[in-house]
């Protein structure tokens, strides 16, 4: 069975009320980095997981976790 | 020579049109993330366009393989296809929109964007050596092939690949909401 990065980046924006757009201004990247990074379609980099993680006010273990 | 340079101009006057277009249209957005939004965007709808006039311009050079046409007309077109084959190898090697300002061109060519861009790469460098061996094995059944034409075969098929592959990645980037 394949291991994947999954994410609760979609229910956390949602919840803060924050859209893609939005949360990826506050990271700097553009949105379409934040879209492929809610869908799993493409996995962040540890960097960008940490600002991810700090922008939405949780650990980046709560935010990103391995899915087997 | 000059048949060869006169495709150059013809290449750079056609660029610098589409640039200033590109500038006028894109003057309307006053935040740096909505202008990289919207030339992201463009950019993966655009690079389908690039591959077909890419492909189209090939055309010259496929139907006089072999012989020696030496037309003002085809020279003309062989330089416009070397020119705009540096200019698509230089976007694909570096962030591209060199005439946007700095942060524009920097969130453009996020983290995302490299990724997809390194795999285009991969795919185009995947090609050029397909192509490159596929040449390298005719040349051993006797078929006559020139070093300009094998260089224009490789190109062919790397430029191509990593333009369609970083196209298909774009739109799945966009679209994938």
């Amino acid at each position: 069975m394949p291991e994947r990065l999954a994410n609760g980046l979609k229910e956390r924006r949602t919840e803060l009320g924050l859209t893609q757009a939005e949360l990826a201004e506050k990271v700097g990247v553009t949105r379409k980095t934040v879209n492929t990074v809610e869908n799993g379609v493409f996995t962040p980099s540890a960097t960008l997981a940490i600002k991810l993680a700090q922008a939405l006010g949780l650990s980046v273990e709560q935010l990103f976790w391995i899915e087997r | 020579m000059t048949k060869y340079l006169m495709g150059m101009a013809a290449g750079i006057a056609v660029g610098l049109i589409i640039v200033a277009i590109m500038k006028w249209r894109t003057g309307k957005f006053t935040s740096v993330a909505a202008k990289a939004e919207y030339l992201s965007q463009r950019r993966a709808r655009m690079l389908p366009a690039i591959t077909v006039i890419f492909l189209s311009q090939q055309a010259a050079f496929f139907s006089t393989l072999g012989t020696h046409d030496d037309r003002p007309v085809t020279a003309v077109k062989i330089s416009a296809w070397l020119l705009l084959s540096i200019v698509i190898l230089a976007a694909l090697a570096t962030k591209g929109f060199w005439l946007e300002r700095r942060e524009v061109r920097d969130l453009i060519d996020d983290e995302n964007t490299r990724a997809n861009r390194n795999d285009a790469m991969r795919w185009g460098f995947l090609g050029s050596m397909a192509a490159a061996i596929v040449v390298y094995a005719l040349t051993m059944f006797q078929v006559e092939i020139s070093a300009r034409d094998a260089v224009h075969i490789v190109m062919t098929v790397g430029i191509p690949a990593a333009l369609i592959r970083w196209g298909l990645l774009e739109r799945r980037a966009h679209r994938s909401a």
